[in-house]
């Protein structure tokens, strides 16, 4: 077992494990995007970055990609890791602002807005479709081509494959060509839409009763946010960070 | 070819190298080395080799002398070049003509050819002996020393200098963790930029338990600028065949590779010769020298990613695999190629060792500082004199680098700033020219060793372009894994781009170093976590310059493209478009080009007789010969328009209600009157002379701006319908409450500067002491000056030089002296006027000061002066004059012309005006409004700044209008700044490929010296209509290169 430090708590980890590993072993929330449990680490979206080591010489890995070490000190949301997994989501957000699952990140993280130029490009080179097509299908139909801003992903010569079968398995696990965002579309690049809703069920119920809402469809009933229900949702905040300290 | 007898043993080989360096003791031939690197070659060296040859024959000299041809000798500057033995002579830039030269008078007769040798540029005389050579003398060479030694190519030659004594030391009496002992205990750094301990590096490798383990040499060279591990692998590969065997030796590695770019065909073919003449050796291969230690050398050519100079991209490249990096730990120490424990140095580092294990440890330690071991190569490129590979102990200053060695900067422009460590490195200010270069300094000043490169910068950089310039090179190079990295550096260059194109907002330079931080933080791999420092350090040190391009729309360097659209009228003052009526002048559309210039200029005649013409000092001609000569072809189109009569503009027909009074009118008064009444508002002119033009009438003397055609364009002004009131002076004949009083709503005070400054020596009150002002104004009055037969001028400036032409145009005037403190170098005063004023006679003297006036019964007799040296720069960049004690001399005169500057005359001020006045008796204004501390009262002109051009007084007379109309409209005054771009898009003329090549400035046709004599007559007399043609088709029309002018003329 190795023992290491994980937000001042101290944790075990087996051999093997990743920082994302033990993190997950004991319910310490830290976002993904291109890791996938069924798949080889990459540490490409560097959305799962966290802060090791001890003041003054700390440093930002990717806890995906960083095996779990002995007496390891492990901080998982500092604001040196927030600022940058939030500079991460508008980069993401900035090429592909279409994806359902990076505005549903930006809303969760308060991304609210972005001060790139847009480009719908539909992809953010996570590479999951080439893990997946290689390692699950077995496919290798696909790849990454060139490299820096010319990276893109595409079949050898840019001309249909017989390695592909079409099973559809790059599609299924593409976090942005496919799933679209559903929520009004803003202003901007950014949507933000489950920020600025509040379901009105709320008003009636304790609980909030609707599957809708879980489905990120919630809308039917939705008003403008007043000033009152922001800050019960101020205190609903404040709540759950004491109970996570 | 020589059957190759292989070395069994230790001894053996110890026996081959005693041989060798004793075959090299007892060569008594002369030899001539010859630089044949790749730089070398591409500067001709193969040819230079082949006339040798041919010379050598010829003159049958085989047995007497030999030819060595050898790698790259460091100093690219000189290629290439040769080294005689063994005297040490170095001949540079050698040519195959020369090679006759060389052998008959060097070799025959023992004669050192003079033309060949390097010419010391501080001292200014030839050396002979390389060692003395600046460039190399404070270089401390024991990597690169070698080069020049040896022939890559002949491993004998190599051992004949005591190569592979250190293999022989390292295998008979040194057991492995010895030698790590040693390589620890001599504290050097990986060279390949991150400075890792290279001692603690073996250490993990040897270590590390496994069977197999690897030791790979990393000579994938990618900044742009460095290109030190080629010339080692080129000029000296079996130094660093010895370090990796003998580290293969002590990690216990059994295979090897040399990482090294396709790009680098030489280094290839030296290095693989190399690997295989030590097979044939027996120095690679099973059981080397007879021990049970086996080690077998590949070469894997890289296919010129830059990301591949990182450890783990590298690896995954040797392995077949695309070139990315992965997550450390595990380190290659523990789990690098194909699994395995695997080492990896960069080739410099690897050159170290041998000198390590032959010397000790502490022989090593000794060199650099308390952190940073050793030597360290740079390639030293850019804006510098002596271009070169330069070894240097570590904690060396970058001063010492660039002036000792280097020589300065090119074409003695001043230093802005160094680039150190490529891409991932920093600039570096010229402020912090004493900092040592070591890993720690450098590291703390924002930028990295790196692998070496030292790019130097002169002042015409333009540093947010250089940032933008390696943010180019990072988003290409980035392998694109993290988003961090490829968006990173997209995104910053994008952010960057937009800058140099006038496109920034204020909020931009935070958002940038946000997203460089993040960048730095986020990414993986030493390329993302580097990848921010061009544009971190360039932000550290020059915010400024990025605040000029995002606020101001300026490009200072006047480097940026979209900024600066055609320098000659980014520059002007008063926004000339000069690129656009030449391009009329060009197609023969007089009129067209007429308006262009009016458009701007109410003053365009004076201008094309008397204007600084900053336009033609940063004109793009410049930089490939003499500039446009735009002055005279402004004055050509004036004197046409004198010639044809075009005058008077069409009456201001929208009037508005608004009275503005302006009091002075000289250029300043006279511009922002004509705008004003342009705008419609009703404009009194106040002057105190009788005349108008301030100092363009009584200032400049009629031979260069003859009254006509000053009036010109004054009657110009005036038809506009400008009031004009003369001969009423302000404090006297009015005051500034009288005129609001009176009605007027705003207030511009243009009244220049017409005090003249004193010497402050004893006898300035003597008679016949004559400022340099009051004697143009006496003259330009039409009155009688009262000049002596010997006039003497003090002054270096346009006023002196002024008036020593009008004192020599006196009846009575015989011979006129001016001096100066200065040089001509330093001199204020146009160059052609100075050459005016020499050919008419005129004495000057420079390098002189007057201490005292000599008089008698109150009359001056003479002055007495004193020599000066140059010292060190002032504040103003001029090199400060220094008196030379008991260098006295007299001077006999009856006239004395102090012409030292001017000031403003204050005295009419009373505390009821209540402006602001600043030390220098200038009135104090906002500069971007030029609103004075009351409220519709502005100030401009020479009143303001002291005395200054023609041109500035006009642009200040250009702001007053903008920003009087702004307050009487009630806007903000706050300007506005927009982007330098021409009104009007003129298609390209065709030029013909004789025309380009017999393209030349025009000279200006000139009255003859005495044609001049005792008259007033113009001296310039302007260009022919087809030689102003001629010149305007050689202009190159910066301005259609930007994305709108491109798009205007359809391209």
């Amino acid at each position: 077992m190795i023992k290491l430090t994980m937000n001042g708590l101290e944790v075990k980890a087996e051999e093997g494990w990743t920082i994302l590993d033990t993190a997950k072993f004991y319910g310490i929330e830290i976002p993904t995007l291109c890791y996938n449990e069924g798949l080889s680490r990459y540490g490409g979206c560097r959305l799962c970055l966290v802060e090791i080591g001890e003041e003054p010489k700390t440093k930002l890995v990717s806890s995906c990609t960083y095996s779990a070490e002995e007496s390891l000190v492990v901080r998982t949301d500092t604001k040196r890791v927030i600022e940058a997994r939030k500079m991460m989501i508008e980069l993401m957000l900035s090429v592909a602002p279409n994806s359902k699952i990076i505005q549903d990140l930006a809303s969760k993280f308060g991304v609210k807005q972005v001060r790139f130029k847009i480009r719908n490009e539909e992809c953010i080179l996570c590479g999951l479709c080439v893990r997946m097509c290689a390692e699950q299908m077995d496919g290798r139909a696909i790849g990454f081509q060139n490299r820096g801003y010319k990276r893109k992903i595409s079949t050898p010569f840019d001309i249909r494959s017989e390695e592909c079968r079409l099973c559809g398995g790059c599609i299924y696990i593409c976090p942005a060509c496919q799933l679209r965002c559903q929520g009004p579309q803003a202003d901007t690049a950014v949507c933000n839409a489950c920020l600025t809703m509040d379901p009105t069920c709320l008003d009636f119920y304790d609980d909030l009763q609707c599957w809708m809402y879980d489905a990120g469809r919630c809308g039917t009933c939705v008003r403008e946010k007043t000033e009152e229900s922001n800050n019960k949702k101020q205190t609903q905040k404040s709540k759950r960070k004491e109970k996570n300290a | 070819m020589r059957k190759i007898k292989k070395i069994k043993t230790i001894k053996e080989l110890e026996q081959s190298i005693r041989n060798q360096i004793h075959a090299r003791k007892s060569e008594k031939k002369p030899v001539l080395t010859v630089s044949a690197g790749t730089c070398g070659q591409a500067r001709g060296s193969l040819k230079v080799i082949r006339s040798l040859e041919k010379a050598i024959k010829e003159q049958n000299l085989e047995d007497k002398v030999k030819i060595k041809v050898t790698g790259c000798h460091g100093f690219c500057e000189a290629e290439p070049n040769i080294i005689v033995q063994p005297q040490n002579i170095f001949y540079q830039k050698v040519q195959p003509k020369d090679a006759k030269n060389i052998t008959s008078q060097t070799i025959i007769n023992n004669k050192v050819i003079d033309q060949l040798l390097f010419t010391d540029m501080v001292t200014g005389k030839k050396v002979s002996n390389e060692k003395n050579i600046p460039f190399y003398k404070k270089q401390k060479r024991i990597i690169l020393g070698d080069n020049a030694l040896i022939n890559p190519t002949d491993m004998d030659d190599y051992l004949s200098i005591g190569g592979y004594r250190s293999l022989v030391k390292a295998l008979s009496g040194m057991t492995q963790e010895e030698i790590i002992e040693t390589v620890k205990q001599s504290g050097l750094r990986g060279r390949g930029g991150a400075g890792f301990p290279t001692g603690y590096k073996w250490e993990f490798a040897r270590k590390a338990k496994s069977d197999t383990k690897y030791i790979i040499c990393n000579a994938d060279e990618g900044d742009p600028g460095a290109y030190m591990d080629r010339s080692l692998l080129e000029g000296n590969p079996h130094r660093v065949l010895e370090g990796m065997i003998i580290g293969a030796y002590a990690i216990g590695a059994g295979e090897g590779y040399i990482y090294v770019r396709d790009e680098y065909p030489l280094a290839v073919e030296h290095i693989s010769l190399a690997i295989s003449r030590a097979e044939e050796m027996g120095l690679l291969g099973k059981n080397i020298l007879g021990t049970d230690f086996d080690f077998e050398l590949h070469i894997i050519k890289g296919a010129g990613a830059f990301v591949c100079g990182e450890e783990t991209a590298l690896i995954a490249s040797v392995e077949g695999k695309v070139g990315e990096p992965r997550q450390r730990p595990p380190f290659p120490a523990v789990k690098g190629l194909w699994g395995k424990p695997t080492n990896i140095n960069n080739v410099e580092t690897w050159a170290n060792i041998p000198l390590i294990i032959e010397n000790g440890a502490d022989w090593l330690s000794r060199i650099g500082t308390n952190g940073s071991k050793g030597t360290k190569i740079f390639s030293l490129v850019g804006k510098i004199n002596n271009t070169g590979l330069v070894e240097v102990p570590m904690g060396i200053t970058l001063k010492e680098i660039i002036y000792d060695i280097g020589g300065g900067i090119l074409g003695g422009k001043d230093l802005k700033a160094v680039q150190t460590g490529g891409p991932s490195g920093g600039c570096i200010p010229k402020e912090m020219l004493d900092l040592p270069v070591d890993y720690e300094s450098l590291t703390k000043a924002g930028s990295i060793m790196g692998s070496g490169g030292m790019i130097v910068m002169d002042e015409n950089t333009c540093m947010v372009d250089v940032a933008k310039f390696f943010l180019n090179f990072l988003r290409d190079e980035s392998c694109g894994k993290c988003i961090s990295c490829r968006e990173g550096t997209r995104r910053m260059w994008e952010i960057v781009t937009d800058i140099t194109e006038g496109k920034g907002n204020i909020g931009d330079l935070e958002f940038l170093g946000a997203l460089a931080k993040t960048t730095r933080d986020a990414s993986l791999c030493g390329l993302g976590q580097t990848a921010s420092n061009p544009v971190l350090s360039t932000m550290r040190y020059f915010q400024e310059e990025y605040e000029d391009h995002i606020k101001y729309k300026k490009c200072p360097a006047l480097v940026c493209k979209e900024i600066v659209s055609s320098p000659c009228q980014y520059i002007c003052p008063i926004d000339q478009e000069a690129s656009v009526y030449i391009a009329l002048i060009a197609i023969g559309k007089f009129e067209e080009a007429l308006n262009i210039i009016r458009k701007d200029n109410p003053l365009p005649t004076v201008c094309g007789r008397v204007c600084h013409n900053p336009c033609e000092i940063v004109c793009t001609v410049a930089e490939m010969g003499r500039p446009i000569a735009i002055r005279a072809l402004k004055r050509f189109i004036m004197d046409w328009a004198i010639e044809k009569g075009y005058q008077s503009p069409s009456k201001q027909k929208k009037q508005k209600k608004d009275k503005v009074a302006v009091i002075g009118a000289g250029p300043a008064g006279l511009v922002a009157a004509y705008y004003l009444k342009r705008m419609g508002y009703k404009v009194a002119v106040f002057e105190s002379l009788p005349v108008l033009g301030g100092m363009l009438t009584v200032g400049i003397p009629e031979h260069r701006l003859p009254k006509k055609t000053l009036n010109f364009d004054i009657e110009y002004i005036i038809n506009s319908g400008v009031t004009i009131k003369t001969n009423k002076a302000l404090g006297k004949d009015f005051s500034i409450d009288d005129l609001f009083k009176e009605g007027y709503r705003a207030i511009f005070i243009a009244i220049g500067a017409h005090k003249s400054m004193k010497l402050n020596i004893p006898g300035e009150d003597a008679n016949g002491v004559i400022h340099a002002l009051d004697l143009l104004k006496t003259v330009n009055l039409g009155k009688k000056a009262e000049l002596g037969e010997k006039v003497g001028i003090i002054g270096g400036g346009n006023a002196a030089i002024d008036a020593a032409r009008v004192a020599i145009r006196d009846k009575n005037c015989e011979k006129v002296t001016v001096l100066y403190r200065r040089t001509r170098k330093e001199m204020p005063a146009f160059e052609e006027e100075v050459d005016n004023a020499i050919e008419e006679g005129i004495d000057i003297q420079f390098l002189v000061t007057p201490i005292k006036i000599l008089t008698e019964n109150g009359k001056v007799i003479g002055v007495e002066c004193i020599r000066m040296k140059l010292g060190d720069l002032d504040e103003s960049g001029r090199r400060r004059p220094i008196p030379i004690e008991g260098s006295e001399f007299a001077l006999e005169l009856d006239t004395l012309i102090p012409a030292i500057g001017e000031r403003p005359d204050i005295s009419f001020l009373t505390d009821k005006d209540n402006l602001k006045i600043s030390k220098w008796d200038t009135i104090e204004v906002d500069d971007e409004t030029l609103l004075t501390n009351r409220e519709g009262v502005f100030a401009g002109g020479d009143l303001v700044t002291g005395p200054r051009t023609v041109v500035e007084a006009m642009a200040a007379g250009k702001l007053a209008a903008e920003s009087i109309e702004k307050y009487l409209t009630g806007k903000s005054l706050a300007r506005e700044y927009k982007l330098n771009r021409p009104s009007l898009y003129v298609e390209p003329v065709e030029l013909t490929e004789e025309e380009i090549e017999k393209a030349e400035r025009p000279k200006m046709p000139k009255l003859s010296p005495r044609a001049r004599k005792k008259n007033f007559k113009e001296v310039e007399l302007g260009l022919s209509k087809e030689k102003a043609i001629k010149e305007a088709r050689r202009c190159l029309r910066c301005e259609l290169k930007t994305k709108d002018g491109k798009k205007a003329i359809g391209m």
